[in-house]
């Protein structure tokens, strides 16, 4: 299969205390965000930030993911739930790292019993991407949702 | 202090002809923001992807950092121009990140500016978190 490239860009203004970021996903078009120091660490205030953008781009990776292995499976999900917390905290001596990606996924799956949906989680989960990239840093849990 | 961030995901169908919604982001500054494999492999058609995605947190967290170590170093930016583009490889994953800023700086030189950009690269924690990718390039200059 072809490469697949995407981009977005920011215009940041000014120092990072006082500063102010505008975000646009330039491939597609989809969104033009503001965000801030302030809404990143502390209260969000409605303003995304790159952690949110992590969560956002994992939990639609997984969702994939799994998707294409209930398929796989003879059990294509007639819906599928999945809920992505990224973590970012103060490491010492390593300054602010992004520690944890909790996933949790659940759905509606016809002719898929617990035990199948569980295993296809798990293949979803090695099949993800960006479960395997951001194992190199953080940990990544993965757990289903009561059904 | 540690700071969480959650986002839910729906997905309804098969992956090729299925779609999906990305939604009930935590901080409601977007969404819900529709996705489907054809437009994550193909043409995008408007909409995101989680490329995309990773590419906006990227270039927003390295924004930060480079503002941070400007801003430190006692010459805080006027403007940074900056923008991440993400390769990813169907079977391989994503194997490239390429990051280009411009920035207006009073008061540092080029060679000053060349040693923060390359700072921020190394420690903004969107980069760590993503150093697993086989390359990341930046290309910094001085506007």
């Amino acid at each position: 299969m072809p490469r697949i490239v995407r981009k977005a860009d920011v215009v940041w203004q000014g120092s990072i205390a006082r500063g102010e970021g505008t975000l646009h996903a330039i491939s597609s078009g989809a969104f033009t965000l503001p965000y801030t120091n302030a809404s990143r660490i502390a209260d969000p205030e409605g303003k995304t930030s790159p952690e949110e953008l992590l969560a956002a781009a994992h939990a639609g990776c997984f969702t994939m993911s799994l998707g294409s292995e209930l398929a796989r499976a003879g059990t294509p999900p007639e819906r599928l739930d999945v809920r992505c917390t990224i973590t970012m905290d103060e490491v010492e001596g390593r300054g602010h790292q992004i520690v944890h990606s909790e996933i949790e996924a659940g759905g509606q799956v016809p002719n898929c019993d617990d035990a199948s949906f569980a295993q296809a989680v798990e293949a979803a989960d090695a099949g993800c991407p960006f479960s395997a990239l951001i194992r190199a840093s953080a940990t990544v849990t993965i757990s289903v949702a009561p059904r | 202090m540690a700071t969480d961030r959650t986002v839910s995901a729906t997905w309804n169908g098969s992956l090729l002809e299925g779609s999906g919604t990305i939604h009930s982001v935590g901080s409601g500054a977007f969404g819900p923001l529709p996705v489907s494999w054809a437009a994550r492999a193909e043409d995008p058609n408007g909409l995101t992807s989680p490329e995309e995605l990773i590419a906006a947190a990227h270039a927003a967290c390295y924004s930060m950092a480079l503002s941070s170590g400007l801003s430190k170093a006692g010459t805080p930016p006027e403007q940074l121009d900056t923008s991440a583009t993400v390769t990813f490889q169907p079977g391989e994953g994503i194997v490239r990140i390429a990051l280009t800023v411009r920035g207006t700086v009073p008061g540092i030189d080029a060679a000053g500016f060349a040693e923060q950009a390359e700072a921020a690269k190394k420690g903004c924690p969107v980069s760590k978190a993503l150093a697993g990718v086989p390359e990341i390039t930046l290309d910094a200059e001085l506007v």
